[in-house]
């Protein structure tokens, strides 16, 4: 387990190395400056700004001058929001990005894996053609398109949920339905044809032929291994659930991170922009670890090399 | 696995079920709380560091400058009480009334001073200093070349405040309610540093101190109990939320989750005026704001020709975009300084206002063929534009417009903050471009003068222009300078360096529970005048307009 | 099934007794999977529908009574069915059907080129690290490991925001963000056949490594690849209707399905239509590719017995 967690730790530290030099530069090769606004600064006070954010100072210097204090942890100041530090910014928008999309891949768990095993137990008939025209519809309408669509008649026609904003739990009933709706598609269709694949195989014969019944057949032994290809998925998921998140969080007004990664970047706000693609890299790998670490806990076939 | 399903969506159905009513966040038991859409996340709580409409109302609130608001927009005593000027203009007097900071440490002259000279410093990077730079030495001292004691501002007692100017400016009163002209604590900054701004340290004098900060949420202040006249605020708690989508916003009053919206997508105002709408809620006003495009004369060959500024001048049907595309109330323009503005009453219009569009188009091709362009040579040219909602409607409709005069034009849009580098580097050669800014004439026609630097996207230079002005800057009588600047203004008129589209309306939604709201042209709109309709006893107390 | 033709059937004519007297007709493994797709109803009337909207794409904007950039002043916000206008217009009077056409044609031709692009590299990538091995092919794919972990949909805003939003770019940026998965079957794939007998007998024969790879390995692969890359467009479609909506699409006067729908949704009220219409053709269309890509997987792999 160890020299696997090595091996990976190995991985890791190049592909952040590499996110952080591909996003600096690109960054830094955008036309536009984050110090223009409507009203122009006379080029002596310009020089003084870049000055005093180091900006001034030759692109290789300042590069190395950023990872020496990304590995001390100091990400910066951020350039367009005066009182505010990256820091500061994380800090506040991470937590709701996070709270957003666990929520939302529990949900696609919950329903997607039950909508998956039913079908998978009904296979071919009425029910699992619905389930499946469903999902094929929940993969192919994009969320900007049920986002809109849920708001205007859980919100605005029938009122029984607000509108938009961060608040609390009915603040996010919305978002996460939404955000889950893609998610629960997939996640039944790996479901299904997962179990249907371990429903023929030898064990789950030879454990009917002892006489067990279905139910315990399908939790305790043929979940087990439906569920794995479901496992491996889970790290394009989360990828899918940032993704996602971006459309969502701005179309509910929501304070998280995703939102300002493509705000920053428009506005050239360098800073929040590296920051924030930092902690997205790091964490698709870590749960990219965890995904593995997972499957090969439940298959014991694979071993953690 | 299964039973799942159905426990989920009981609990489902029992969150829904059982709230079913009001979705605004909560008011402590007994407080007013207002709900304001503010359009965008405030760049900073410093008062001279930001100058977007969001941080003029949200950190307006927090300060109190010399001269203060009236709900009409006028300027009324601030800090300030009375103020006289000396007779050849160059020196005003202010006296200033007893008033406490926040912190309970008196407010001086001192802070007024310290305040301008931290605003000039080159140091704290203002984008709004340049709005005052009327003041001795302030330009100077802004780009480095003189030390901050310089700034034209002195105080000879605590409770008198003297500004010398480098020329007279009758409509100092109109800058003097500025965020740019609130005084700074001195000992607060001396303390925390540039920290200051920092809700946990924030020091102000004005109405609301900010309590909580989060971008993408929103900003919470509560009633400053030591502002001067904090018994008749009727509001203890003002949110301000960064509402980007006005037409997300737009629903979020609608279901009352939010009282005020600063602005209203342009061609939604009609459909929010039909009965079952909104209609009570839809406010709209002349705002001090034009929309122009700007041609620029010194890199392409063809923009230097007078005839081809001209036909693309008079070919844009402004008649369509404001009434059937943008649909806000805005006014077609025929002249480039907005209408409304103090002591400048009819101002000149472009010669071919009255022509009726058809004959405006076929004189367009015809000084287009006169200076060689036709369907042999067709003149292609680019547009670059912000991609808001307003120019993304125009802009296509102005390309089409030139097609059927024939000219190609090709759109490029950018973020706003893209496209303004882009002009101010002249990297363009059409570019789109609105201002908005004081209710005087010269904050709009000081645009075209050839030593304003970055502004003159254009590059126009022409020395008569930038001697009347001059003159009108000297002159102090309110109705000579009007005809003065006229007269300039129909020189930019006729040699069309830049061409004016149309003229702004401020477009707001209010809750019809809210009285003390009144639409100006500056769009300014203090919240310490308002309140909610129902609570009797607070409204009685508000403090009179 | 019998395999024999009807020319054996007993009596009917033709030569000897019990001898046929045409060649026998041999089905190959392609005659098998082309049946099984032809059966899945679904994959057929996604093939029908699409093609439908390809012809449509193609040559319909040349037929529509207005271009799809015409401004007609006095059609603002009309209704479908009123006068020419089939499926109404846009907030300029632009008519909605045109530019549907066209929007169709832009999203399909991302679609296409950036899977083609995602393609290419992926094929070429895959197949090398495949056949060639060893140290070659732990390299390479340690490489498609790191990029693997990367938040691309990040460094694809990152490139739009640098290099403007160009269209080629588009194409580009998306392909060059699919491209990992496709290496990853190619490599898979060609491993399993490298240790095939008629490898083995090519390279025996002599004939070089480029051409066993092009010649012998390439059309092997041609199953999973099509199936991929029918089941890649829709996913390129989607994320660059997402880009629409963020803002960092096509540009004006020209749109795409994205666009048309984000623009759509703000305006839902006051011209349904407007969502309504691009979104159904956007569905559609994305149901195409999924249920083709489905029949094509089950054709070529059939495993739902």
């Amino acid at each position: 387990m160890l020299r696997f967690l090595a091996r990976r730790l190995l991985v890791a530290i190049p592909t952040l190395f590499l996110v952080v030099t591909l996003s600096f530069f690109m960054m830094r090769a955008a036309p536009g400056s984050p110090f223009v606004g409507e009203r122009k600064l006379s080029p002596e006070i310009e020089k003084a700004v870049m000055a005093k954010y180091g900006l001034d100072k030759p692109l290789h210097e300042q590069y190395a001058n950023y990872l020496a204090g990304v590995i001390k942890g100091d990400l910066g100041p951020s350039l367009k929001y005066r009182d505010k530090t990256v820091a500061d910014m994380i800090g506040e928008g991470f937590p709701k990005s996070l709270t957003l999309g666990v929520s939302a891949i529990t949900l696609a768990l919950l329903i997607g894996v039950s909508v998956g095993v039913a079908a998978a137990l009904r296979q071919n008939r009425g029910a699992d053609y619905a389930a499946t025209a469903v999902a094929v519809l929940g993969v192919c309408i994009p969320t900007f398109v049920t986002a809109p669509l849920l708001v205007l008649l859980f919100a605005s026609k029938l009122g029984w949920l607000p509108t938009a904003g961060w608040g609390g739990v009915r603040n996010l009933i919305l978002p996460v339905v939404v955000l889950a709706l893609p998610q629960i598609a997939i996640v039944s269709r790996l479901t299904r044809a997962g179990m249907i694949e371990v429903l023929h195989s030898n064990y789950i014969r030879t454990a009917r032929a002892k006489g067990l019944s279905e139910f315990r057949i399908v939790t305790r032994h043929a979940l087990r291994g439906a569920i794995l290809p479901l496992v491996s998925y889970l790290g394009p998921a989360t990828a899918g659930l940032i993704t996602g998140s971006l459309v969502v969080e701005q179309i509910f007004n929501l304070p998280g991170l995703g939102k300002y990664f493509v705000v920053s970047a428009l506005q050239r706000d360098y800073t929040v922009v590296m920051g924030v693609v930092i902690l997205y890299a790091g964490l698709i790998l870590l749960l990219n670890l965890i995904a593995d670490i997972l499957y090969a806990a439940l298959d014991p076939r694979v071993s953690l090399k | 696995m299964r039973p799942a399903l159905p426990l989920i969506l009981a609990a489902v159905g029992a969150l829904l079920a059982g709230c079913g009513g009001s979705t605004r966040p909560a008011c402590p038991a007994g407080e007013l709380c207002l709900e304001f859409g503010n359009t965008g996340d405030l760049i900073s709580l410093d008062p001279y560091k930001g100058g977007t409409t969001s941080e003029l109302q949200a950190v307006g609130e927090f300060f109190t400058p010399l001269l203060d608001t009236a709900p009409d927009g006028e300027p009324v005593p601030g800090v300030a009480t009375k103020w006289e000027t000396s007779p050849d203009g160059l020196t005003w007097t202010f006296h200033l009334r007893d008033m406490v900071w926040s912190d309970g440490v008196p407010v001086t002259a001192e802070d007024f001073v310290f305040g301008l000279q931290r605003l000039f410093d080159p140091k704290t990077a203002s984008d709004q200093a340049s709005q005052i730079y009327a003041i001795k030495n302030s330009k100077a001292v802004n780009e480095g070349k003189l030390p901050l004691s310089a700034v034209g501002a002195s105080a000879p007692d605590p409770h008198t405040l003297v500004i010398t100017l480098e020329h007279p400016w009758p409509i100092l009163p109109y800058y003097a309610n500025s965020l740019v002209m609130t005084p700074t604590p001195k000992h607060a900054v001396e303390k925390y540093g540039d920290a200051w701004v920092q809700p946990q340290n924030y020091v102000g004098n004005g109405p609301y101190l900010p309590v909580s900060v989060k971008l993408g949420d929103k900003v919470v202040a509560r009633k400053n109990p030591r502002y001067f006249d904090a018994a008749k605020i009727c509001f203890d708690q003002v949110s301000f939320y960064p509402t980007i989508d006005a037409v997300s916003a737009e629903r979020r009053v609608k279901r009352g989750e939010l009282d005020v919206n600063t602005r209203i997508q342009s061609n939604r105002v009609e459909y929010l005026r039909r009965p079952g709408q909104m209609p009570d809620y839809v406010r709209v006003h002349p705002w001090v704001g034009v929309t122009y495009l700007a041609y620029n004369m010194r890199d392409v060959p063809a923009l230097k020709d007078l005839r081809v500024r001209r036909a693309l001048s008079m070919a844009i049907d402004r008649e369509f975009l404001t009434k059937k595309l943008l649909r806000g109330g805005q006014q077609p323009a025929y002249g480039f300084v907005p209408p409304g503005m103090v002591d400048y009453k009819d101002g000149p219009r472009v010669d071919w206002a009255d022509w009726p569009f058809e004959k405006r188009q076929a004189e367009a091709r015809r000084l287009l063929a006169e200076a060689g362009y036709g369907p042999k040579n067709p003149l292609k040219i680019d547009i670059k534009h912000r991609n808001t909602a307003d120019p993304s409607l125009v802009m296509p409709a102005v390309q089409a417009d030139w097609k059927s005069i024939g000219v190609l034009a090709t759109l490029t849009p950018n973020e706003s903050q893209i496209a303004y580098e882009a002009y101010r580097t002249r990297d363009f050669q059409v570019a789109d471009a609105g201002w908005v800014n004081g209710n005087n004439a010269m904050d709009y026609l000081y645009m075209q003068r050839s030593d304003v630097g970055t502004q003159n996207y254009g590059e126009y230079k022409n020395p008569k222009y930038d001697a009347l002005l001059d003159e009108a800057d000297q002159e102090r009588d309110l109705a000579k300078r009007a005809e003065i600047l006229k007269k300039a203004e129909r020189i930019i008129l006729d040699d069309a360096p830049v061409t004016a589209t149309f003229f702004m309306v401020n477009q707001n939604l209010v809750s019809p529970r809210i009285v003390g709201w009144v639409d100006n042209s500056l769009d300014t709109h203090r919240i310490r005048f308002m309140c909610f309709k129902d609570a009797a006893a607070r409204v009685a107390a508000l403090p009179k307009q | 099934m019998t395999v024999l033709g009807p020319e054996l059937a007993p009596g009917t004519g033709g030569g000897a007794a019990g001898l046929p007297s045409a060649p026998l007709k041999g089905r190959s493994l392609w005659d098998d999977a082309r049946r099984r797709l032809f059966r899945n109803r679904a994959a057929v009337a996604g093939i029908v529908v699409l093609a439908l909207l390809v012809v449509a794409a193609l040559i319909g904007p040349y037929l529509t009574p207005y271009a799809y950039d015409q401004v007609n002043k006095d059609d603002v916000w009309v209704g479908p069915l009123s006068g020419a206008h089939l499926l109404g217009t846009d907030s300029l009077g632009r008519d909605l059907l045109a530019r549907l056409l066209v929007g169709l044609r832009v999203s399909l031709a991302v679609g296409v080129v950036a899977t083609v692009v995602s393609l290419v590299i992926g094929v070429a990538w895959g197949a090398t690290a495949g056949y060639l091995g060893g140290r070659v092919d732990e390299v390479m794919m340690r490489i498609v490991d790191v990029l693997y972990s990367l938040p691309f949909i990040f460094f694809v805003i990152l490139l739009m925001v640098v290099f403007g939003k160009n269209f080629i770019l588009m194409f580009l940026a998306i392909g060059a963000v699919e491209w990992l998965t496709m290496a990853r079957i190619v490599r898979g794939q060609t491993l399993g056949l490298k240790e095939k007998e008629f490898i083995e007998a090519a390279r025996a024969a002599g004939v070089s490594s480029p051409r066993i790879v092009l010649r012998h390995i390439a059309p092997n692969l041609l199953g999973p690849v099509v199936v991929y890359v029918t089941l890649t467009i829709p996913a390129v479609i989607l994320a660059e209707s997402f880009l629409s909506f963020l803002g960092l699409g096509v540009q004006e006067p020209l749109t795409s399905l994205g666009v048309l729908i984000s623009k759509g949704a703000q305006d839902m009220e006051l011209a349904p239509w407007l969502l309504i219409f691009p979104s159904i053709v956007m569905v559609v269309t994305l149901m195409c590719f999924n249920f083709i890509g489905d029949g094509l997987r089950d054709a070529i792999d059939p495993k739902d017995r």
